[in-house]
This record gives structure tokens, sequence and C-alpha cells, in this order.
């Protein structure tokens, strides 16, 4: 049987890698959350317009981000972005750096696969309205930009928070993966400590529950809010 | 045949094939102008990336372990998962509370954390009556992706159920079936078609995911793929990472094409 051994978190050292590694580990995962819903909204926007092109160019977007492995678009992003061309040449060393760190990295791919899935659910959410709220709109004088500002967005936004819960809360699991490219969140600082300690049995059941009870809160949290902005006649809103 | 003028749809469609068309000439030109070298490397190595053998056959690894991984854990997921799905739908309060415990915390574990965790905590070799079996990290593997996909088939099977219409089990309990009859020959032949495109999405996430395995060390694609890289110049690698993510956008896309068209099928059958 697994007899497991704390003694380790007693060390102030471990005690602080955990928090920054938690830190950074939020970090991440609301700015790319934020970052996602706001690519999510004008990819929505691009779709209500209507514009075929554009249609077409968010859609092959939505589909290359959902059907690739986020860990494989960060080392993507991580590998080639320097090689593309962003790289400064430090002065002091006169040797050549990428312009992004390992972070800025993380944050963008993250943030545009959180957008494909953003796009997607708000897309539903936008497709479930019923014809007759657009046509109301319609009638009654709003133009395009209006229309989607004042009554079609705050509508499917309320219909499809469940979908953007789950969507941050993916985001915030997806987070784990940039450790792989050494973004020094809360995953990096566990591999950190076991390789000091050897209690690798111990550090992961930890981490693992960090991740869930955040993940909990966040979408505890999160049913909260559709609760406040549940809406009568759709989903579990009564 | 398409009349003039198109309508949206097709124009959106003429236009998705001129941005593939775009791509693969902006690929032959690249090709053309110094980028055949790097192709050339990346065909020399590709059946390396798809099978773990230079020669091709037999399979070893590569992008062939992935689908044998997603496969194996699937299989895992569905046994667990049916298990978790009835026993949230159970009416005992002692089966059903911590079933749902169970499935929320799976669910709210990230996949690669769990991974490790399982890599971790199954020790390296059993013993079962006396003999010592060693456990290999593709099981270790499995067990890990199967768990968290378990908690979502499970999840899946509850939305199913519940989202069958309560008249049908009251017209079924009026004419005297049997609480497990009720299951087997009213509510599940309905729901099974509601679960399929859910299933079918799970089963693309899960070949996505299985990219995690590359932390257990067994020699899937990306392990693979790192191993290589190590010994290409630093532009081949964009042409290398290209190749990985096609492989996986070739595999998974179809699969969310036809869930997706599934799913549209079997969205008008309320009742």
């Amino acid at each position: 049987m697994l007899t497991l051994d704390y003694s380790w978190l007693a060390d102030p050292v471990y005690q602080h890698w955990l928090l920054r590694g938690t830190l950074t580990t939020l970090e991440l995962a609301f700015a790319s959350s934020g970052i996602a819903i706001v690519i999510g909204l004008f990819g929505a926007l691009a779709l209500t317009l209507r514009i075929a092109w554009l249609d077409a160019f968010v859609e092959l977007f939505v589909e290359i981000f959902r059907n690739t492995p986020p860990l494989l678009q960060m080392l993507f992003f991580y590998f080639t972005l320097s090689t593309i061309g962003l790289s400064v040449t430090d002065p002091r060393t006169g040797l050549s750096m990428p312009l992004l760190s390992a972070f800025s990295c993380a944050l963008i791919s993250l943030s545009l696969f959180g957008g494909a899935l953003c796009i997607e659910a708000f897309r539903s959410g936008l497709e479930s309205l019923p014809r007759a709220v657009t046509e109301a709109a319609r009638s009654l004088g709003y133009t395009r930009w209006e229309r989607f500002r004042r009554i079609e967005m705050p509508i499917a936004s309320r219909i499809c928070l469940p979908a953007l819960t789950n969507i941050m809360t993916n985001q915030f699991k997806t987070t784990s993966q940039a450790s792989v490219i050494t973004v020094p969140e809360l995953m990096y600082y566990a591999g950190q400590i076991y390789n000091d300690t050897f209690r690798t049995a111990e550090v992961m059941i930890l981490v693992l529950f960090i991740y869930v009870t955040l993940v909990s809160l966040l979408s505890w949290g999160m049913s909260l809010v559709e609760r406040a902005l549940a809406f009568p006649g759709y989903g579990k809103g009564h | 045949m398409p009349t003039f003028p198109l309508t949206y749809a097709e124009k959106k469609r003429v236009i998705q094939f001129a941005i593939v068309l775009a791509v693969l000439l902006w690929i032959a030109i690249d090709a053309a102008t110094g980028g055949a070298q790097n192709w050339s490397r990346v065909w020399l190595r590709l059946p390396i990336l798809l099978t773990g053998q230079a020669s091709g056959w037999p399979l070893e690894g590569g992008f062939s372990l992935n689908i044998l991984l997603g496969l194996c854990a699937m299989a895992l997921a569905a046994v667990l998962g049916t298990f978790l799905g009835f026993g949230m739908l159970s009416k005992r309060k002692f089966i059903r509370v911590p079933s749902f415990l169970v499935m929320n915390f799976l669910r709210n574990s990230p996949w690669l954390v769990l991974l490790f965790a399982m890599l971790y905590i199954i020790p390296f070799r059993v013993n079962v009556f006396g003999v010592s079996i060693a456990i290999p990290a593709f099981v270790k593997a499995v067990i890990g992706l199967a768990l968290p996909t378990s908690a979502n088939f499970a999840e899946i099977i509850r939305g199913a159920v519940q989202s069958i219409h309560s008249g049908q089990w009251e017209a079924a309990r009026s004419l005297g079936y049997m609480p497990m009859a009720i299951y087997w020959r009213v509510i599940l032949p309905q729901a099974l078609r509601r679960m399929i495109p859910g299933w079918m999405n799970l089963y693309a996430l899960l070949m996505i995911a299985t990219s995690l395995a590359t932390v257990t060390g067994i020699q899937d694609v990306i392990t693979t793929l790192n191993t290589l890289l190590a010994m290409e110049n630093e532009r081949v690698i964009v042409y290398f990472y290209i190749t990985a993510l096609f492989l996986f956008f070739a595999y998974c896309y179809p699969i969310a094409v036809l869930a997706r068209r599934l799913e549209q099928s079997v969205k008008g059958d309320t009742l």
C-alpha cells in the first residue's frame, strides 16, 4: 500500500514554489480566457455579418484549432515563432534571443485555442435565438451593429453561459500543459519539487487536489453567475 | 449543378476551396524556392512519425501508437463510464452521491496532471499470487487517459437518459413494465441515439489528448517527433510541426464532422 510522506511540505521554499506556481497558473488561465472571449465575440460578430469570405476564414480557424492538440499548438508556437523572425539580438551578448517568453507563447496559443472554442459557443448561442427576436429588432429599426450589441449578444451570451463555463474550466485545465514549454506554473514547480525530494506520488496527489479545488471553485462561481443571469425558459433557469 | 448567383453556403464552400488551394500553392512556391529540401527531410522521416519504424512496418510507435492508445483508453472509459453513469442515475443515495463526487473530481482535474499522477501512483510492478508483473508505461497511459474520459462518458449517458421525456417513463410504468425493462426496452434505445454523437466527440477529444502521453515516455508521435528534431536544424522544425499537426487534424476532423451531422439528424426527435 502507498505510504505518503508530506514532511517536505513544511519547507518554506516548496511552499513558496507552490504558491508562485498557482499564481502563474491563475494568471495564465484568466488572461487567456479573457482574450479567448474577446476573440469569440469578434468571431461571432464576423459570422453574423454573413460575409462569405470572412465566414470561411473564421470557420477554418475554428476547425484547425479545435482538431489539433493544444500541447502540439503550444510547442509549435514556442519553437517556431522565434524561427519565423520574432527574435531580437541581445546587445550585451550578441546572441539572438526570442522576442516572446515561454509565458507569452503559452498565452498566445491558449488564447487562440480558447478563442476557437468561444466562437463556436457564441455561434450556437446566436443560432438558438428565436427568429422573432431578431425580426422584432429589425422592424423596430435597429441597425445591424445595434442589433448585435443590444439584442442578439446580450441574449445569446446568457444562453451560452454553460458552454462558456465549460470553456473556462477547460482553459484552466489546459494551462497545466504549458509546463511542457517551461512556463513556471503549478505543474512546472511540481516537477521541480519532486526532482528535489523524490516524493513523486505525494507531490502529484497534492497538485491534483489543488487543481481540482481551483477548477471546482471556478465552476461553482460560474454556476452562481449562471443562476443570476438565467434566462427564463432557457436551460436550467426557471 | 450550381445556379448563379451562388447561395451563401455555396459561396462559402468555393472560398474555402480557394483557401485550401492557396495554401497548397504557397507550399508549392515554398518548395520551389528552397523548401523542397526541408519537405524531403519530412518525407524521409514520415514513416517513423507514423509507425515508429523507418521501414514503416511493424507498427511500433508514432501516430499508430496514439491511435491504439486512444482505442484502448476509450474501451476502458466505456466500461468505467457506464458504471459511473448508471451510478449517477441510481435512486439510492449512497450510490448516487459518491458517483457524482467521483465524476466531478475526474472532470475537474486536468488530463495532464491526472496522467502524471497515475504514472507515479500506479506501482512499477505488482505482485499477484507471488508472481511479479511489471506494469508498462503504456498501461499507465491508458488508465490515466481513461479516467477523465470515463467521467465525460458518464455525463453523456446521464444527459441522454435525462433528456428523454418523462412521459416515456410514465407511459412505460402505466403499461406495467418493470424498472429494468423500462430502461432496456424504452429509455435506452431512445437515449442511445442521442449518446452516439457525444461519444464520437469525446473520442475525438481523447485522440487529441493522447498527445499528452508523451510524458509517460512511450514512443508516441510527439516523443518520436522530439527525438527526430534533435537531429534537424531550426528551419526544418517548422515543417515537422506542421506535419504533426496535420496528422491529428486529418484524423480528428472527419470524426468531428460526422458527429455534427449525426447530432443534426438526432436533434429533431423530441419525445
